[in-house]
């Protein structure tokens, strides 16, 4: 595989496409943690992410075809892996609310810190809990200037829609995030 | 709803400092800081396992026969001269339309195998210095299929050969412009943008 960080998306696509349905497992190394932690926080839980991201792949072989821009896989595999998870929020959001599972608990990034103080553990639960009851479009937002760092310009890049939209929705998210932590915070 | 004063807001987004606050904000931009200071960061890395069941399900897709029969593949068509004059001038006699860009639906021309068909795409594009075809029969490459300028009317042609089955696509005007086909039937491509669909059927027939 270390042979094949030279090998530009764009080839592989194109190898891809005309057959060698191997080559695809070098862009499945290539991106399978790039966006992961997105899918966790977007999702709740790494499980729940690891699904997300094995059907985005599997969707995006699927419609290899219509990649307008093979150099740009990795930007369109995270359009299809965004859908996905928006699609996965709106199905439980109908079958329970704000990701309640079955012991009552609400459902959090299975992967979380246990350094630090427990008043800071708590914090962290409780922020991670509020998100989930963000919408899917809020929570995005919030996620992608928050936890992966990038500026709203970078945002509207990369999911569209201006920054002026994202910024009031960024808004109202900290104002539901801060109703929602009124207790706690 | 308990809402975050305006200032405070743009300290969370990084456009304040903490120090610019009024001092009456600044307990509630302490708080606001410590909220987002507690979201996880923490970086996430999926089992190696994931690749391989991705390959499994990819693999048992490839070998689909449904598939394999509309797998997109490369086409090498060469046309005679005459041809190829010939349909220009069918494309100029089809096309005097006052619209900016104007198109045709494809035109199915003549069958050339017994899995494929000669299709005819046609653009209406006067002030166009070059435009091209990209879709899934080219893996939307751009630089693929460019059209040919027919005469001096402003209409752009080129003719394929393409597999019986259903194929997206637009014409990029001038290497930055999609234009879609307003003539054929269009589809959402799941982010946001459109593209004309044309069917291609064993009879030489678009639907």
């Amino acid at each position: 595989m270390e042979a094949s960080l030279a090998i530009s998306d764009g080839s592989v696509v194109r190898s891809v496409l005309s057959g060698d349905v191997d080559r695809y497992a070098v862009l499945v190394h290539r991106y399978r943690d790039r966006y992961a932690r997105y899918a966790t926080r977007m999702l709740g839980s790494a499980d729940a992410a690891e699904d997300a991201v094995q059907d985005a792949f599997v969707r995006a072989f699927d419609q290899l075809a219509q990649c307008r821009d093979p150099e740009n896989f990795a930007g369109w595999f995270f359009l299809i892996l965004r859908n996905r998870c928006f699609a996965e929020r709106r199905r439980e959001s109908r079958f329970s609310p704000a990701g309640v599972i079955e012991n009552g608990d609400l459902a959090v990034a299975a992967v979380e810190r246990t350094d630090g103080p427990v008043e800071d553990r708590e914090r962290r639960r409780a922020v991670q809990r509020a998100l989930m009851e963000l919408t899917p479009e809020q929570r995005e937002v919030f996620v992608l200037k928050h936890v992966d760092g990038l500026s709203y310009q970078e945002i509207a890049e990369r999911i569209g829609g201006t920054v002026a939209s994202l910024k009031m929705r960024m808004h109202r998210a900290y104002d539901r995030l801060r109703e929602q932590l009124k207790d706690e915070v | 709803m308990t809402a975050y004063h305006p200032l405070v807001k743009l300290v969370l987004d990084g456009e304040l400092s903490l120090a610019e606050l009024p001092p009456d904000l600044r307990a509630q931009g302490e708080a606001a800081l410590r909220m987002v200071a507690a979201v996880d960061r923490t970086p996430v890395a999926l089992p190696a396992a994931l690749e391989t069941r991705v390959m499994a399900a990819v693999r048992q897709r490839a070998a689909s026969p449904w598939r394999r029969l509309f797998r997109p593949r490369e086409v090498r068509l060469r046309i005679q001269p005459v041809w190829a004059l010939a349909l220009a001038a069918v494309a100029i006699a089809f096309f005097v339309i006052p619209r900016r860009y104007e198109t045709r639906s494809p035109d199915l021309s003549a069958r050339v195998a017994p899995e494929s068909v000669l299709v005819r795409f046609v653009l209406y594009a006067p002030d166009a210095k070059q435009v091209a075809l990209a879709g899934t029969f080219n893996q939307w490459n751009q630089a693929a299929t460019p059209l040919v300028r027919a005469g001096n009317d402003g209409v752009w042609t080129a003719t394929l050969s393409l597999p019986v089955g259903e194929h997206q696509y637009a014409f990029v005007v001038d290497g930055r412009r999609w234009v879609t086909d307003p003539a054929a039937p269009a589809m959402d491509d799941g982010f946001g943008r459109r593209n004309s669909v044309l069917a291609v059927s064993g009879r030489g027939r678009a639907s």
